[in-house]
């Protein structure tokens, strides 16, 4: 997994590095038990600051993505969220709420709005089974 | 020191040259695993600021602080703690760059010498060669090499990068984010003055930038990107340059 940061968008350098690693999870290209790079290494080739990676690493692991394993690091983890399924569904809330929002200002329908989600969650499944077969 | 204790508290600074004030009403803190990055033009008198926290220049008013000491009746005390690395580094030139270290090294209560290995291998340093016959990008390596084998507190850095080629550039910001931030992270602090801002974009959490001797912009790296959108080098052009001069 390479993971690249770009300082013109506006989004915080640590989220960029958080968002590419659940991506890359949710895909399949990082599986259950795969180590991340150490902090030193990573915030060293992408020349960001320490505390960038340790905050994304950190925020990786309380979202359950990711977990400290003696003497390895920080590897994926297996199984998944950490959270109750209602929790979990409160936490999705808030990104679907912006995409509505989003929908709205675009002129979008929710006809199509729905359309769009089922078009986006064959794409994924396409792209996991691309990847190879996961657990 | 306390965590709350800032590193750096700079309070109503002024430096008056003749008529001239290089800096005035100065005002900054700067917590302690921080990497605070100090922006501003040629003039605009980062060099005046650094040199009165470090005691090299007498402040005309206001209030410096480093570790919450007095730099000027706690000299040594402060001293012992940072290292500063200037734009134009200077060593005795009979020197080799053994001896230079050797020489650095008996100034500080610690030195490591696994670091050091690892910098003069890194920067393929020659221990034998006199620092007279070393170029530009060598010499800033060197000095590098001697401010983080201490293992200060405080790490200050006046234009470190200035004058050199991109791979020392990028060799010597990637040293400052590893070998130096190596242990204990939360107690290295960086100070750096510089106008190369896009080239120390990632390693900066939070910077000031000053202008004709005031604070103009203090932010947090993050929040800047998110309320500006851009770069910090297009928000320091944009705040600093009347609208219209920008590309």
């Amino acid at each position: 997994m390479r993971l690249q940061v770009s300082f013109k968008s506006g989004k915080p350098v640590y989220l960029q590095v958080v968002d590419q690693v659940k991506t890359a999870v949710a895909c399949g290209t990082l599986r259950a038990g795969d180590p991340l790079p150490g902090i030193r290494p990573l915030a060293e080739s992408l020349r960001v600051n320490r505390n960038t990676i340790a905050k994304a690493y950190g925020e990786l692991e309380s979202q359950g993505v990711i977990q400290t394993a003696a003497g390895k690091g920080c590897v994926v983890r297996d199984g998944g969220s950490p959270y109750r399924k209602d929790v979990r569904l409160d936490l999705l809330k808030h990104d679907i709420d912006a995409a509505v929002v989003q929908a709205h200002h675009l002129q979008i329908g929710r006809a199509d709005f729905l359309r769009l989600a089922e078009a986006r969650f064959d794409a994924f499944a396409q792209q996991r089974h691309e990847a190879g077969p996961t657990s | 020191m306390t965590q709350s204790t800032p590193v750096i508290e700079i309070d109503q600074l002024g430096r008056r040259f003749g008529r001239h004030d290089a800096v005035n009403g100065l005002s900054l803190r700067v917590p302690a695993g921080r990497c605070y990055g100090f922006f501003g033009r040629n003039g605009a008198g980062k060099t005046t600021t650094i040199k009165c926290l470090l005691n090299l220049l007498r402040p005309t008013s206001g209030r410096v602080r480093v570790f919450g000491l007095d730099p000027r009746r706690d000299e040594v005390a402060v001293k012992s703690r940072l290292a500063y690395v200037p734009d134009q580094v200077a060593f005795y030139p009979w020197m080799t760059v053994r001896e230079t270290l050797n020489y650095m090294a008996s100034f500080r209560a610690r030195w490591n010498q696994q670091t050091e290995k690892a910098l003069l291998e890194r920067f393929r340093l020659d221990v034998r060669q006199k620092t007279s016959h070393l170029s530009k990008g060598q010499r800033t390596q060197l000095a590098l090499a001697g401010a983080i084998c201490g293992e200060p507190e405080l790490l200050v850095l006046d234009e470190p990068t200035s004058g050199l080629d991109p791979i020392v550039r990028r060799e010597f910001i990637q040293t400052v984010i590893g070998a130096y931030q190596d242990a204990d992270p939360g107690n290295r602090t960086v100070f750096v003055s510089t106008h190369l801002i896009s080239e120390f974009e990632g390693l900066i959490d939070e910077f000031t930038i000053i202008d004709a001797g005031r604070e103009v912009l203090t932010l947090e790296s993050d929040a800047a990107r998110g309320r500006f959108e851009k770069p910090l080098e297009e928000i320091f052009v944009s705040t600093l340059a009347p609208a219209g001069a920008t590309a």
